[in-house]
């Protein structure tokens, strides 16, 4: 046989293998652009979801780069007719867009400055009396932290703190292993828990805040959000606590706290003044969020953050830039202005309508069927697709099911905030997926009991404490 | 010549490590290794990036540099690496960013010119098959742990010869098995396991496999100049035909103690993509190594 004809062939094979799902959403893409348009809704509705099931596929099994995704988005926006390109362009940029980029720059000012050390000092000072309350202000404080600072900020922080204290743990045995995922398990699910917890700990909170703002006229201010949010954290963290010592049981014996406990103490971190104005400029900025955020928005205050720490020359561009993941602040925009022209061209309202149509085909029931639906829809769907992508996409849905009850809206992003499920589901999930410790299968059988309890947690405090604020 | 070995967790990867370094020296060749992470989803690639860094600095290590420091240990104890082989030595172990989700290791005190530790992540065969290009590997060396649509895939994408080390046993005794037939990549299979057992004075068992083709003739010709050729080379074998299913004859024959080496077969890509081919057939089936050459 030929040899070029061999080696073409195989080329191609091989392009095909690594983009079958790019192959497979086009072809789904054509077939369905050539039925006729369901009745009740728009040509350019109709359109706008054809595009959102291709981003789902795409984004979902990554066969071609975000940017890709991001750029195809707009364009087929424009292409398909669902909106003009101005109006594409004008829904590209808002406030949650400039929160993407402003938190993810932020986060990476602060993770530069090497505040684990002092972190670790402070948890060792409160709760290193003992091992097991050790691990549980790690938890605490990882959850506290990240409810303001997002995830991936607290997670590169608190996971040094964490792999230093199970280093050198015998993973063969059982009791070490349970050790060391009771320990990494503590850091990343405070982490994903306090992300639920204020407007700032996660993107998808921002992106409901304006979706609310732009399609319902409810504003929630970061105080607002911390009172309906706050107490879940709580509760989700003691459950937390429960769930890890029953799913993990260990002795503890191999961990050592007093080891870290010497080589903290005897590194110098008391002169360090990078420390003390990194604090004072995420206080400064964390108050902002609390005062400001009416007035500036909270992308600009989380851009503000970025930018001070780049004037003080406590962090250059090239860092930043470096470690910006662009893409994702791309693919964020992208598909926030998908959201917007869902809910313009009236596809919502379709969904929502085929959403309550499937509904009244239950028995009837005295429980709202429409709640746990939506709650339960979002958390599994954050679980495969990340939550601030199910969101951006969901989120118009979700507000158009009850429009003047914002506790919807809210039960979705906080919903979507359950990433115990899967590790793509959040970059707390996937670092953890990284250290190559925690497998798949354990990440989903304790994440299971977490998902399903965070759920009825969420559950009971819409039905029994929401509604008394 | 250019070897790559990959390898995973250290539990396993010793008899890769152990015959991957043997085929290297028996052809001096440039040996890499090379751990790949686990793939990571582009929403976190940056965040997993950046958490990685930290590790590092705090001597804590990003997964597959303890892995790749205890495949250098190993090699040492084994001789395989000598001490004198040392380079540039370091403080600290470094480790340099390359290109798309490649990192080169240096290693802290000793580190030998003669092997690459290279660490990356993604899914592994995308990860081979960018490691073969961009440095012309000849041969890819990698544990049999995976699936088999994995080992199927990795004879089908990467451009290099491919072994697929599977209950392999280091202190065991081992002989070649080498079956023979009219295609080219089978003339490449004789080459490889002249000089291998040429270099580690090993027994080579020569067959083929007759199916009452109008071939057969051809083939029985190829068995007997290829008996000439060991012989010549003062190579201890010894020559067999068989007949039947090539595949099922060939998995019948290979016990435990054997190395198989064949061609790749010649069949069209599209036609062993779907349905697979005899060699890759074999590589699945047997109970000990397998490399199939290109």
């Amino acid at each position: 046989m030929n040899e070029s004809y061999k080696i073409i062939s195989s080329s191609m094979l091989y392009w095909f293998s690594q983009k079958k799902w790019f192959v497979f959403s086009v072809l789904l893409a054509i077939f369905l652009l050539n039925l006729s348009t369901p009745i009740g809704l728009s040509v350019p509705g109709y359109h706008s979801l054809i595009i959102l099931l291709m981003v789902f596929t795409l984004v979902t099994f990554e066969p071609i780069p975000f940017p890709a995704i991001a750029l195809l988005t707009l364009v087929l926006q424009v292409l398909l007719g669902v909106a003009p390109p101005d109006v594409v362009a004008a829904s590209f940029m808002n406030d949650a867009v400039l929160f993407v980029m402003g938190s993810l720059m932020f986060a990476i000012a602060i993770v530069h400055q090497g505040l684990d050390i002092r972190l670790a000092k402070v948890i060792i000072r409160l709760f290193g009396k003992s091992k097991r309350l050790f691990l549980a202000g790690l938890m605490t404080i990882s959850a506290i932290l990240s409810s303001f600072l997002g995830e991936h900020t607290i997670i590169a922080i608190m996971l040094p703190i964490g792999l230093s204290v199970v280093k050198n743990i015998d993973t063969k045995q059982t009791d070490g292993k349970n050790a060391v995922l009771l320990t990494l398990f503590s850091v990343a699910y405070g982490t994903i828990i306090g992300s639920i917890g204020t407007p700032s700990g996660g993107a998808r909170n921002v992106i409901m805040i304006n979706y609310l703002q732009e399609f319902s006229s409810i504003h929630i201010d970061y105080w607002e959000w911390m009172k309906h949010a706050y107490p879940i954290l709580i509760m989700q963290l003691v459950v937390a606590y429960f769930v890890l010592q029953f799913a993990f049981p260990t002795t503890l014996k191999n961990i050592q706290i007093q080891g870290y406990k010497k080589k903290v103490a005897k590194s110098n971190t008391k002169n360090n003044i990078n420390h003390l104005f990194s604090f004072v400029i995420i206080l400064f900025i964390v108050i902002s969020w609390f005062l400001f955020n009416e007035q500036f928005g909270l992308g600009i205050i989380a851009l503000c953050g970025a930018l001070i720490f780049m004037i003080c020359g406590m962090v250059s561009w090239e860092v930043i830039n470096k470690n910006t993941n662009w893409g994702v602040i791309l693919l964020f925009a992208a598909t926030i202005s998908l959201g917007f022209q869902i809910n313009e061209t009236g596809a919502s309202s379709w969904m929502v309508e085929k959403f309550n149509a499937m509904l009244a085909l239950m028995p009837e029931s005295d429980l709202n069927l429409s709640w746990p639906f939506m709650a339960i829809l979002t958390g599994l769907t954050a679980n495969f697709f990340t939550s601030s992508a199910t969101i951006s996409l969901l989120g118009p849905m979700a507000i158009e099911l009850q429009p003047t009850d914002i506790s919807f809206a809210l039960s979705a992003a906080i919903a979507s905030g359950f990433s115990f499920l899967t590790v793509i589901s959040s970059p707390t999930a996937m670092i953890l997926y990284s250290t190559g410790l925690v497998s798949t299968k354990t990440f989903f059988k304790v994440g299971l009991l977490m998902f399903t309890s965070s759920i009825v947690i969420l559950y009971l405090m819409s039905k029994f404490y929401w509604v008394t604020l | 010549m250019n070897i790559l070995i990959a390898i995973g967790g250290k539990e396993y990867s010793k008899p890769t490590l152990d015959l991957g370094m043997k085929i290297a020296n028996s052809f001096e060749a440039t040996t890499t290794i090379a751990y790949v992470g686990k793939k990571i989803s582009q929403f976190s690639e940056k965040d997993v990036s950046v958490v990685h860094q930290n590790l590092d600095d705090r001597e804590l290590y990003r997964p597959g540099v303890r892995t790749l420091e205890w495949a250098y240990d190993f090699l040492e104890s084994k001789n395989y690496i000598k001490k004198k082989d040392s380079g540039v030595n370091f403080n600290d172990n470094l480790i340099i960013d390359e290109e798309n989700s490649r990192m080169r290791l240096l290693l802290k005190g000793s580190h030998s010119n003669k092997i690459d530790l290279i660490l990356r992540t993604g899914e592994i065969i995308d990860q081979l098959r960018s490691e073969v290009e961009s440095n012309s590997h000849d041969i890819t060396i990698i544990g049999g742990g995976g699936n088999k649509g994995m080992h199927h895939k990795l004879v089908q994408f990467i451009d290099s010869s491919v072994m697929v080390v599977k209950n392999y046993s280091v202190n065991k005794k081992y002989k070649i098995l080498l079956p023979v037939n009219n295609s080219l990549g089978s003339n490449k299979a004789i080459e490889i396991a002249q000089q291998f057992a040429k270099s580690k004075k090993m027994a080579v068992e020569i067959i083929t496999v007759l199916e009452n083709k109008s071939s057969d003739e051809e083939l029985k010709s190829i068995l007997k100049k290829t008996e000439k050729k060991f012989t010549n080379a003062g190579i201890k074998n010894t020559a067999s035909i068989l007949e039947g299913d090539p595949v099922q004859s060939v998995v019948k024959y290979a016990k435990d103690d054997c190395l198989v080496m064949l061609g790749v077969s010649p069949k069209n890509p599209i036609l062993k993509y779907f349905f697979g081919s005899k060699p890759i057939s074999i590589a699945q089936q047997c109970n000990c190594p397998v490399l199939i050459a290109k």
